[in-house]
């Protein structure tokens, strides 16, 4: 009976999660994304651009990584407030999670290009491409595929970090969950499935991006890179 | 009640620096702001359908039917709402925020509109009344940063009474330690403490009050801009006057109300808040929310 | 020598180096080297280890910059700095030593890539010349392979059709076979000396004293960044003149054992 009781408070709280759900998802896609498009000429920058360039760059990611994400949350927010500046709490969170994570994927995104061999963009140039055509030919296509398997630790990363947006309003999962919990008081309840729907979304990410991985792999590059590395050049 | 002093300092510094770097906030359009953490029944929390709901939410819905202006309801972190507030992101705070004089140099304070005190919360069977709950040697919860975490700290440990104090980040892993009799006793403000008796179906009671008489406010930025105290408090004060106060009493904190019912309470009812006629509302929603017959709009 | 001779504006010579010079830090890699290759030409560049060879090789197509000194593709000056160095770059094919196939590209799309994204072929035409290539070096079967799943020699064949591919006036070799094991080197030499045949002009770093010797019309003996002794092959490695260049023959072949291919 007491059983029966919980299993259905659990069913009646699944709508209210998937509200949750949705809004986490949505908020660590739109993250993910402004960060992967920062990130990419953030680790360009670092590795090939001109000296002042590399500067900014390596002050732009070490200053989001030392950041804490509330701070800069809490920061942007409410300091644009102060301007007069009423930015939604939601957009404010995608470009300020995403700022966060640029910085984050950048170095993913670097180590990939610091594997990339020197000897593939000197073949580039020697064919007469220009710097970005051998960039854009040569090198992305082969670091972001290098740069999968760091994504996958990313995904997961940002996903747990989003529950901080309640600190502005948006109500994403954990939230959801905390309000069933304080409404029904069966807290344990409430967030062991919480964490179950964690679990489920980041194993769904990571197969996912697994997926793609394989989808794009070649031979000698990626996850076959340290075994070949010798042998492809 | 709740008044995470840490964090509430950390924030609110960091607010404050920030606003002094900023300036001044620019003129409202003719709706205002409510936030509100709404997850504590029965002052605010969400229902099982998902809307707003509590005493806090439906004054201030009828403070602005009476004194004609709009509101919208933003659910944000306690903790985040008084910076919030100074921010100009915010133009009200209401989420039971006790009137303490920390608050009042940041924020200006509305009339105070309810008396807490600290209910002691022990297991039904336990046999404990107020005063062996304080027994040495015994556990004590509660959650940290809160008047009844003080209170055990000043007036039993202080006086050299031997008891463990338990801090939880929230009162209700308190409660939930409590039926599993892994504490002796809770203590806590009263009217969360009622919902913990009614939900955890006899498992827990109230063996008994201590008068804190803590004084909840409705809050504003400092030097009330958009001119809004004199019409929270005169909206309050309409309210008793036309007996709407007494029913969201009734229908919030009465003896037979069960707060699951506020879902299709709410529902049935929101209508006459729609139509202007909140008396009409309260009337009905206090009995609704204690299983009587009620009219809907 | 007569560098003056050689580096005389003549139609008939594809490349001209005169006088050139690179050092790295304090260390002067090259020292003033002056050659000229006629058209359809093969070039023999032989040497010690660390005498700059590579360093001349990718000088010529400014994959390094050189301090002092001119070279000229036909009548265009390479190291002036209004030249589009990446117009020169397409007439000028390069092979090195490790071969450098782009390694998330079939063969088939290492070899179409330059002509797609440089030449701006179409897809269509791209694809006929590249397999037009690969099936000269012998590996049209290979087009779908990735570089991880081919064997040296046959990475090093379609890194010498990528180059052909865009139609060079003037193909470099940097030591194209010193990273294969001995059984592949024929098959890469052998690619070579049909296009020697064909009338390719070409300058070759080797250690390959056979291959210099029957297949290169000229044969440069160089060391500490300058070049000892030119002439033709018969006459470097029968006569030489200077005993630098008698005691690097016979070390060679004491190392590698064998001087004829
Ligand atoms: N990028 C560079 N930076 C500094 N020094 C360099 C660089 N490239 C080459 N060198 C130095 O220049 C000298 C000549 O190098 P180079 O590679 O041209 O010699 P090489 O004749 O091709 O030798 P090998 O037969 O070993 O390939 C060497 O001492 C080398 O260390
Ligand atoms: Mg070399």
């Amino acid at each position: 009976m007491q059983r029966l009781e919980k299993l259905e408070l659990i069913w009646q709280s699944l709508p209210l999660l998937g509200e949750g759900v949705l809004v986490t998802m949505t908020l660590t896609i739109s993250l993910l994304g402004v960060g992967l498009l920062l990130g990419i000429p953030v680790a360009l920058g670092q590795a090939y651009g001109p000296r002042p360039v590399r500067l900014l760059m390596s002050s732009y990611e070490r200053f989001f990584r030392a950041m804490p994400i509330l701070v800069l949350l809490i920061v942007c927010f409410y300091g644009l407030g102060f301007w007069g500046i009423y930015v939604p709490a939601f957009g404010t969170a995608v470009v300020v999670f995403g700022l966060h994570s640029s910085a984050y994927q950048s170095q993913i995104f670097r180590g990939a290009i610091q594997a990339i061999k020197e000897g593939q963009l000197l073949a580039a140039r020697a064919l007469g491409m220009s710097r970005l055509q051998a960039i854009r030919y040569i090198v992305l296509p082969q670091a972001l595929r290098l740069s999968l398997p760091g994504w996958s630790n990313e995904y997961s990363g940002v996903l747990k970090d989003t529950s901080f947006v309640f600190a502005i309003g948006v109500t994403e999962l954990t939230r959801q969950g905390w309000q069933i919990a304080m409404r029904t008081r069966e807290i344990f309840l409430v967030f062991i499935t919480v964490a179950v729907i964690y679990l489920i979304l980041t194993y769904l990410g990571t197969w996912l991006l697994e997926r793609i991985e394989r989808r794009l792999s070649v031979p000698g590059l990626a996850g076959q890179r340290r075994e070949e590395h010798g042998r492809v050049i | 009640m709740r008044s995470r002093v840490r964090w509430f300092v950390a924030v609110g510094l960091l607010a404050l620096v920030v606003g002094m770097i900023g300036g001044v906030p620019q003129a409202q359009t003719q709706a205002f702001k409510v936030c509100s953490d709404i997850a504590w029944p029965p002052f605010e929390w969400v229902d099982a359908r998902g809307q707003f709901v509590g005493f806090d939410l439906d004054v201030m819905r009828i403070v602005a039917l009476l004194k004609g202006y709009r509101i919208d309801i933003q659910n944000l972190a306690f903790d985040s709402i008084i910076p919030a507030v100074v921010a100009g992101q915010c133009d009200i705070g209401a989420s039971g925020f006790t009137i303490t004089e920390e608050r009042k140099r940041v924020v200006d304070f509305s009339d105070p509109y309810w008396e807490s005190n600290q209910a002691v919360l022990v297991h039904a069977a336990s046999g404990l009344n107020i005063i062996t709950a304080f027994k040495a040697g015994q556990i004590i919860g509660a959650q940290r940063g809160t008047t009844g975490a003080d209170w055990v700290e000043q007036n039993v440990i202080k006086q050299g009474i031997n008891v463990t104090l338990r801090l939880y980040e929230t009162y209700p892993l308190a409660e939930q330690d409590l039926i599993n009799r892994r504490i002796h006793a809770v203590v806590e403000d009263e009217p969360a403490a009622k919902v913990a008796v009614k939900t955890s179906r006899g498992a827990l009671k109230i063996a008994g009050m201590i008068n804190t008489e803590e004084l909840f406010g409705f809050l504003v930025r400092k030097g009330d801009p958009n001119r809004l105290l004199p019409r929270i408090n005169d909206g309050m004060k309409e309210m008793k006057r036309k007996g709407i106060w007494n029913n969201l009493i009734e229908a919030y904190f009465g003896v037979d109300v069960n707060l699951d019912r506020v879902a299709q309470c709410y529902a049935d009812l929101k209508g006459w808040l729609d139509r202007n006629q909140p008396e009409a509302y309260a009337e009905n929603l206090a009995a609704c929310m204690s299983g009587q017959t009620y009219r809907r709009p | 020598m007569s560098s003056e001779y050689k580096v005389s504006s003549e139609a008939s010579f594809v490349v001209r180096v005169a006088d050139l010079h690179k050092r790295y830090g304090s260390e002067e890699v090259l020292k003033g080297v002056s050659f000229a290759v006629r058209q359809g030409e093969a070039l023999a560049i032989i040497g010690p280890s660390g005498t700059g060879k590579s360093t001349l090789l990718r000088c010529i197509n400014r994959l390094t910059e050189p301090d002092r000194g001119r070279i000229w593709l036909e009548n265009t000056e390479i190291t002036n700095a209004k030249t589009d160095i990446n117009k020169i770059r397409q007439q000028i094919g390069f092979v090195f030593q490790d071969f450098n196939l782009f390694a998330h590209l079939t063969a088939l799309d290492n070899v179409r890539l330059g002509l797609t994204k440089v030449k701006k072929l179409s897809l269509k035409e791209a694809t006929e010349r590249a397999m037009i290539e690969l099936r000269r070096v012998g590996l049209a079967e290979q087009a779908q392979k990735y570089p991880a799943q081919l064997s040296g020699g046959q990475q090093q064949r379609v890194s010498i059709a990528r180059a052909l591919a865009m139609d060079p006036k003037l193909m470099l070799f940097d030591e194209p076979t010193s990273a294969l094991d001995p059984e592949l080197i024929g098959e890469v030499l052998h690619v070579m000396q049909d296009l020697a045949d064909e009338g390719m002009t070409m300058i070759v770093v080797t250690h390959e004293m056979g291959f210099a010797r029957s297949v290169c019309d000229e044969v440069i003996f160089m060391e500490k960044g300058v070049i000892v002794e030119q002439g033709p092959p018969e006459q470097i490695f029968t006569q030489p003149k200077q005993p630098r260049t008698q005691q690097f023959l016979s070390k060679i072949s004491e190392l590698y054992g064998r001087t004829s291919s």
